[in-house]
């Protein structure tokens, strides 16, 4: 067994109103920085043990799926960060 | 330890070269390890009330209604019928202005502890606010984050904000005030609970969230001024936690109520060190205490930094040992840990122990009744701006514009934007909510109404410091008898600059002795309450802003109305005319001045006839308190879209100017055609004060009628700028 | 009609509306049970349910996310397949979206404020607990913008389940909707319990909580 560290990054649903990122957007382009978009999600990192790298993703996307995000106006992705 | 090490070490620990030489004095030696950090708590302004002790114990503090007041973790007052309310104000100033959020939120939950501390289930919450001028810097964003902060917590928590009052004055530039209030209740079964622990052998326990490193150091911050490096002071600013206070509520109330704690405190400023050492000095006894059992969020926490931590959402509780098992099995149904850390022995010692060696071992009255007690220099009141007319140079434009440019001002403008966010209504017994101008809830027992109002208004404090100390009373006092309360008790706040300049102590002393006069007139004791000094930047203080709390009660929900009700209603006024200036109006164009005097005995009989009138009269009439601004913006506030008034010019208010002039105190009344005349209220309300009808309430229109010419505004035009103001000084918070 | 329906109410951590609840079933003539979210229950039990309203969990990670997952949770998902009448308010209303038991979700609002105000409400489609056309309860909430697809939607109009309507859309949601419905799961943002009395400042509640008893 490994000890995998697995990010999951969440954000909005591209077609879904980000309020956050709308604020944070609106913030900065009056702070005079230069930006097109800005989006804001969630982020977290859960260590896992498993026999192999699949293995964890697939853990850490069951839990995901059981309840980390809304499909209905989130999407994830995982990245394996160790 | 050499000179420069010990110059070193008391400017680390915020100790003075004379309270050094105290603390030698007390225990026969120099102070040594975890001792200066004890010292530097408990000895802080903030704990020790060390400015203001000398001065708090003349205010008046006692009536048959008072259970318990200063020196337990709020005062609690008894409404009969077995039922009792508990209710504290406290200042979060310093680390609102550092990171708003944060400061206000963990402002609301510490106010919050002192309250279900005493046992008592909170039930409203009230916010006290000065900010600066709106385009000040940052203000827009303070303002965004001290509201944001109290609707997070207070929300969350499930505990309502009924009311409020926010000032702009460019005194609070760069040091805005966050005060927090609340009232908690007790029903005929509720028992009260103190601080004061008692048993040998008994255990001393820690609940709630982790120690972690939080605002190490906040009570002696609270106790020193401002400066340019406040704002990288971040790392010690403290986290709320709402959901864990929820818990926390209600696990405590179920343990208190199940009768299985001897003593509870919230380990508020200076954490753990001032919650052990006080419970274990009120009550004779000491404590044992192992700082290896403090539960701890970063592990590598040394034993200073364990009791300095100012972590949110902790109690120390003392109970029997049979009691820790039932009492840990509350805890955990609620999610939360109890740990036991020590326990209570007879003799009157605090000995704290780490890694199986004893590192303190002090009597803790050393630490709390031999705290240095100051007697700052002050000189009598002279009242600087009292004159014996007012003078006639007060400019003003004809009174459409002038009543237009009052409700757009930023004093003058609708606070919707603020207390939309608040839940006000959860518990449901709210009967009057933020939109009035008072705030009332249906006690759940007796059915009878409870009331909350704030006081205290700069501008008056900026006129006159007595003449605005009673005004701080009085004024909210006639705000809650004009819909026929009674006021019952007062808490209070004193925010207040550098003690140590004899202006700001003379104006300290000044104002508590008008507070406390007031107080007395009316017997309604100031039973809680706390003092902020050094409210000071860079040697600019704020005005002083001793801001108040007023608790009434009613015998049922039938009060007056707050605005006129049918088109013809008679308007009338009762002025008892005491001080007269041209207050807020008066200020913008630097005229600051005031005829008269306060005098008690008239002003509290006025109290007492209004809360008579006004009780047996109820819903048939409608009244207001003429506040900030005078009569016309009073009478706007008294208005609907659909309703204004007309009413004469006469002896109430010869020239326009005295449509803004500010007469302490007045009060506008309305009713039905023929309920009232001016001889009836004459005969209620005595010589003292004068009675005249003003006109009556006509639709749509706001009119100001002088024999030969009449200036009007439409009342929706008038109410579209009230409540539109706020968007132009705050064009980013809408 | 029933004499003292016994309704279920359940608590989780963080619940804050829960004794409102308990108090106005009260006073219409209901009778409370609590429902503890760790506790599992037999729904036959029970004639309808209530989830209050608060802040479960200090809405974190999403309002409604994790009282979604609590062991009572199990049991109410059979009360609700039994046809037994389940009514979530506010914060319910977000954990039956949660638990897929309502179609759509709750998200923050347009301005990103929380929001305390009186709303009327037009009331489109029958059920027991309003027989007005238009009613007037208070709202609380920051995450209280109801989304769906227009897909979603018109699959709601189509089988009447868009229940309540703001007239004035003070957060922003989908067709101004403030509650839905299925044949017998009830969601709706405002609070009937906050508007039992006048005191209260209005007592459309009243015929809301004698729908219990239809």
């Amino acid at each position: 067994m490994t000890t995998y560290l697995i990010a999951v990054k969440i954000l909005p649903r591209p077609e879904v109103l980000d309020t956050q990122g709308r604020a944070v957007e609106a913030t900065l382009k009056e702070g005079g920085l230069n930006l097109e978009h800005c989006r804001v999600g969630k982020y977290m990192e859960i260590s896992v043990n498993a026999e192999n790298q699949e293995l964890a993703l697939n853990q850490v996307r069951e839990m995901a799926e059981y309840v980390l995000y809304n499909p209905l106006i989130e999407n994830f992705e995982l990245e394996v960060k160790g | 330890m050499s000179d420069m090490e010990l110059k070193d070490k008391l400017k680390t620990y915020r100790i003075s070269q004379s309270e050094y030489e105290k603390i030698n004095e007390v225990l026969g030696r120099p102070p040594e390890g975890v001792e200066w950090a004890l010292f530097s708590a408990l000895w802080s302004e903030h704990c020790s009330y060390k400015s203001s002790r000398v001065h708090l114990k003349n205010l008046f503090s006692k009536s048959k209604r008072v259970l318990q007041s200063f020196g337990e973790n709020a005062g609690v007052i008894d409404l009969d019928q077995g039922e009792k309310v508990a209710f504290k104000m406290e200042s979060h100033n310093h680390p609102s202005f550092i990171e708003p959020y944060q400061g206000a939120a963990t402002g609301v939950g510490g106010i919050l502890r002192d309250i279900f501390t005493m046992g008592a289930r909170p039930i409203a919450l009230a916010n006290y606010l000065c900010f600066g001028n709106p385009k000040a810097h940052r203000m827009s964003r303070l303002v965004e984050g001290v509201v944001a902060g109290i609707s997070g917590y207070g929300n969350c928590v499930g505990v309502p904000t009924i009311t409020g009052q926010t000032e702009f004055h460019s005194s609070y530039d760069t040091n805005i005030l966050v005060n927090a209030l609340a009232v908690g209740y007790f029903g005929a079964k509720d028992p009260v609970v103190t601080s004061v622990a008692s048993g040998e052998g008994n255990l001393v326990v820690y609940v709630g969230a982790k120690t972690g490193r939080d605002g190490v150091h906040g009570a002696s911050m609270a106790s020193e001024s401002f400066d340019e490096s406040s704002e990288s002071k971040r790392p010690t600013v403290q986290i709320g936690d709402p959901f864990f206070e929820k818990l926390l509520i209600e696990s405590c109330l179920e343990v208190i109520r199940k009768d299985l704690v001897v003593a509870i405190q919230d380990m508020g400023a200076a954490g753990i060190t001032s919650s052990s050492f006080e419970m274990a000095s009120k009550g004779d006894v000491g404590f044992e205490i192992h700082l290896d059992e403090v539960p701890l969020r970063d592990p590598s926490m040394g034993p200073e930094e364990i009791l300095l931590s100012e972590s949110q959402e902790r109690m120390l509780l003392v109970c029997t040992p049979e009691n820790l098992k039932p009492i840990q099995e509350v805890f955990s149904r609620w999610g939360l840990d109890a740990h036991p850390i020590g326990k209570v022995i007879s003799e009157r010692r605090v000995i704290l122990h780490w890694h199986k060696e004893v590192i303190s071992d002090l009597d803790p009255h050393v630490l709390t009744e031999n705290a240095p007690m100051y007697e700052r220099p002050f000189k009598p009141w002279a009242y600087p701006f009292k004159k014996s007319e007012l003078s006639l140079s007060l400019e003003i434009k004809e009174l459409k514009s002038t009543l237009m440019s009052q409700v757009k001002s930023a004093m003058g403008t609708s606070r919707r934007w603020i207390y939309r966010q608040y839940d006000q209504r959860v518990g449901a017994k709210t009967a009057r909510d933020c939109d009035s101008s008072l705030s009332v809830q249906r006690l759940p027992e007796s059915g009878r109404a409870l009331s909350l109002v704030l006081g205290c208004r700069p501008y008056m404090m900026r006129l006159d410091a007595f003449l605005g100390g009673a005004d701080s009373i009085f004024e909210p006092a006639l705000q809650m008898a004009v819909k026929g309360f009674e006021p019952l008790a007062v808490t209070d706040c004193l925010n207040f600059g550098n003690p140590e300049k004899s202006e700001i102590m003379s104006e300290f002393v000044a104002s508590l002795k008008g507070m406390s006069q007031a107080c007395e007139s009316l017997v309604s004791p100031i039973i809680s309450g706390n003092v902020s000094f050094y409210n000071e930047t860079e040697g600019k203080n704020i005005t002083s802003t001793p801001s108040t709390g007023l608790v009434g009660l009613k015998e049922n929900l039938d009060l007056p109305k707050d605005h006129f009700q049918n088109s013809g209603d008679e308007i009338f006024l009762v002025r008892l005319p005491l001080v007269s200036t041209w207050g807020l109006a008066g200020e913008a164009q630097s005229l600051k001045e005031f005829v008269g005097e306060v005098d008690f005995s008239k002003a509290s009989k006025f109290v007492k006839a209004w809360t008579q009138f006004a009780a047996k009269e109820g819903g048939s009439l409608s009244t207001r308190l003429v506040g900030k601004y005078g009569l016309g913006y009073a009478l706007f506030r008294m208005s609907t879209e659909d309703l204004g008034a007309r009413v004469q010019f006469g002896e109430w208010a010869q020239t326009d100017r005295d449509w803004v002039k500010e007469n302490l105190y007045e009060v506008l009344v309305s009713a039905p055609q023929g309920h009232l005349n001016v001889q009836s209220l004459q005969t209620h309300f005595g010589n003292d004060v004068k009675v005249w009808k003003l006109g009556e309430s006509v639709p749509g229109q706001l009119e100001f009628v002088n024999q030969d010419r009449s200036q009007s505004a439409l009342t929706t035009d008038v109410w579209l700028a009230y409540e539109t103001g706020w968007r132009e000084h705050f064009e980013k918070l809408s | 009609m029933k004499n003292q329906p016994k309704i279920g109410v359940l608590r989780f951590l963080g619940t804050n509306c829960d004794q409102d609840i308990w108090e106005a079933c009260l006073a219409t003539n209901l009778q409370p049970e609590w429902v503890w979210y760790q506790d599992h229950f037999e729904p036959s039990n029970f004639d309808a349910f209530i989830v209050p309203g608060g802040f479960s969990y200090g809405d974190y990670l999403r309002s409604g996310a994790l009282a979604a997952k609590a062991p009572s949770m199990k049991d109410l998902r059979m009360a609700a397949d039994k046809g037994i009448p389940i009514v979530g308010i506010c914060n319910g209303f977000q954990i039956l979206c949660e638990m897929n038991l309502l179609p759509g979700v709750l998200m923050k609002n347009r301005d990103g404020k929380f929001i305390d105000e009186w709303v009327d409400l037009e009331v489109c489609s029958e059920s027991p607990y309003s027989s007005a056309k238009k009613v007037r309860y208070p709202i609380a909430h920051g995450d209280g913008r109801y989304f769906v697809t227009n897909e979603e939607l018109k699959n709601l109009q189509d089988q009447d389940q868009v229940w309540l309507r703001y007239f004035d859309n003070p957060n922003g949601s989908t067709f101004d909707i403030a509650g839905v419905k299925t044949k017998n799961v009830f969601g709706l943002m405002p609070h009937p319990e906050r508007a039992l009395f006048d005191w209260m400042g209005g007592s459309d509640g009243q015929s809301f909580f004698e729908g219990f008893l239809k």
